[in-house]
């Protein structure tokens, strides 16, 4: 029998405790959502990912119904991909890396799972995060290079803007720091994705290109979108963002420098534009 | 394509730096001359050269207060200035923040940063603000009694004995109404307050005065600052108004620079240096009886 004990996770030798998921499910697009909950034996080293695939195995709800095995995304298993990132106990982070131990470490504990509630729901945790993809083409996030003829080496780059422009181009595009910003709104309509907040990923994406040898080649294209309705000036500056950041990228330094190339811009604009 | 945008979209970038701009220039740098005029109630206290009109510091601190409403009042141009300087800024700053803000949601439950709070702080102190600053207007200046406690209409000539009975409601103690207009006073003013500091912290960031963390914290440290005075400056103002002033000393010592105000004015006067007044200590000791 198990016991409820804060620390230390419990060991092989004692029997597994039980952990109580509670899954926010959708069966589709447009579906209504449900709420299921299943009772997972937990193994020393689960993480939530494993705990799913337990349900896939054994997709029966902990009041015994049989039910569909809850459908999710992931990768890379090593929080690289972002892929798997969903709502976890109420805040967004990615599920690979989310330890059961940390989260749930006595027996009867509850983890909540559900979807990233800015993204459409394609079915039960799995979400379409093809606007993300959508806003790194808004902002060209890429180098310019036609493919036709050799360039050469590229410019060189000094060790500290390196640094700067390594960090950000850790971006996963996983979505949490969409899901935790204030100022980011669901948008199910491709349509609507132009002119609605971007979100702090692609706005770091675009000083990270803009910081680029060759990539500052599109800078003026890129401050352009980003000027417009739905670019930096719709972020409220609640830094929620560099708070989820998986990778901890300085998203609020980045908000911060694309705000001053935006401002210079508009002087260029405003005195030297043809 | 540019056919089919909105007047608001296709100036989207001019009008949401042209608002946060007028948060600063003017509606802020006014917040800050308002407030220390305001709070002249109780620096006044040690102007010695108010010493003339009243005895007591509190009479000293009515004497100040008048004195800088009389130097507003005076301004050349004061309506255009107001006008250009104050009400369309005020307007344009309200009308569009409110615009902005209702695309924000709120999610400090799941997300409880400070940052995340001041974001929402930000947005409920305009919304208060605006409504605050109606009312203030509304009644200090439009003259909307019948929104006033005990119906005072606040003279700019006895500036700080009306303003004290349009906060408590009665001369001498809070009626209900009083206290509920005082705390709104209290409220909309810290927010108000609130809202220029917070707003000059983001201001630095959406203008990219402020990129990396530690300068965004030292300007936070700096706009804190600014903060805490004005607030100590709204409060003392607040504290003066509703506790400190006797209403009918303050109407003795605003009547006699009353008489001097007017009689500079009038043409035929006494020499100027030798003005026609009633002496501060008669003054003082006049048993006034109108209310
Ligand atoms: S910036 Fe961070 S939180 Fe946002 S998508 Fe990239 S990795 Fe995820
Ligand atoms: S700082 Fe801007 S992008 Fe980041 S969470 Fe806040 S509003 Fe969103
Ligand atoms: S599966 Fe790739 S980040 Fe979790």
């Amino acid at each position: 029998m198990t016991t409820a004990t804060a620390t230390p996770p419990p060991t092989a030798g004692k029997a597994m405790r039980t952990v109580h998921f509670r899954i926010k499910r959708c069966d589709g697009p447009g579906k209504p959502s449900r709420w299921e909950s299943f009772n997972v034996p937990i193994p020393a080293n689960s993480n939530v990912i494993s705990c799913l695939q337990w349900i896939a195995a054994n997709p029966t709800t902990a009041d015994g119904k049989a039910t569909t095995p809850v459908v999710w995304e992931s990768s890379c298993l090593e929080e690289v991909c972002g892929a798997c990132t969903m709502v976890i106990n109420g805040k967004v982070r990615q599920s690979c890396s989310c330890l059961i131990d940390e989260y749930a470490p006595n027996d009867g504990d509850t983890v909540t799972l559900e979807p990233m509630s800015k993204f459409p729901v394609i079915r039960d945790l799995w979400v379409d995060r093809t606007r993300m993809f959508a806003a790194l083409k808004r902002v060209k996030a890429w180098v310019p290079i036609d493919g036709t003829y050799s360039l050469g080496a590229g410019p060189m780059e000094g060790p500290r803007a390196s640094e700067t422009r390594y960090k950000l181009s850790e971006c996963m595009t996983c979505g949490c720091c969409m899901e935790a910003c204030p100022q980011y709104h669901l948008q199910a309509d491709p349509a609507g994705w132009e002119t609605s907040f971007i979100g702090a990923a692609p706005i770091s994406q675009a000083r990270l290109f803009n910081d680029h040898g060759t990539g500052k080649q599109l800078k003026s294209e890129r401050l352009e979108a980003l000027m417009g309705p739905g670019g930096i000036n719709d972020c409220g500056n609640a830094q929620n963002c560099v708070q989820v950041c998986p990778k901890e990228i300085p998203l609020t330094e980045s908000i911060g420098a694309i705000g001053r190339a935006a401002t210079v811009e508009a002087f260029r604009r405003f005195f030297m534009a043809k | 394509m540019s056919e089919q945008q909105s007047f608001m979209e296709r100036h989207h970038f001019l009008l949401r730096r042209l608002h946060s701009l007028s948060g600063i220039v003017p509606i802020g740098t006014f917040l800050i001359v308002h407030l220390t005029t305001n709070a002249s109630i109780m620096w006044g206290m040690a102007n010695h050269r108010a010493a003339e009109y009243a005895a007591d510091p509190v009479g000293r601190g009515v004497a100040t207060f008048q004195h800088e409403v009389n130097f507003i009042n005076n301004l050349p141009f004061v309506f255009l200035i107001e006008l250009f300087g104050l009400w369309l800024p005020i307007a344009f700053h309200a009308v569009l923040g409110v615009m902005y803000a209702v695309t924000g949601s709120r999610n400090t439950r799941a997300y409880a940063y400070g940052g995340n709070k001041r974001y929402m702080l930000q947005r409920l102190s305009g919304y208060v603000g605006v409504l605050f600053i109606f009312y203030h207007v509304a009644t200090l200046r439009w003259g909307w009694t019948f929104l006033v406690p005990g119906g005072t209409e606040w003279s700019s000539q006895f500036a700080a004995s009306t303003l004290a009975m349009a906060l408590r409601g009665h001369a001498d103690h809070f009626s209900i109404t009083g206290l509920f207009v005082s705390l709104l006073y209290f409220f909309g003013v810290s927010l108000l307050v609130y809202h220029f500091a917070n707003g000059l912290w983001t201001a630095a960031i959406t203008w990219g005065l402020t990129v990396s963390r530690a300068a965004q914290q030292r300007w936070g440290y700096v706009c804190a600052t600014v903060g805490v005075l004005l607030m100590a400056a709204a409060w003392s103002a607040l504290g003066g108004f509703m506790f400190a002033v006797n209403v009918q000393k303050a109407e003795t010592v605003e009547g006699v620079l009353y008489q001097e105000h007017h009689g500079e004015m009038a043409p035929d006067e006494n020499a100027p240096g030798e003005p026609d007044l009633i002496e501060p200590q008669a003054a003082l000791s006049t048993n006034r009886t109108d209310g």
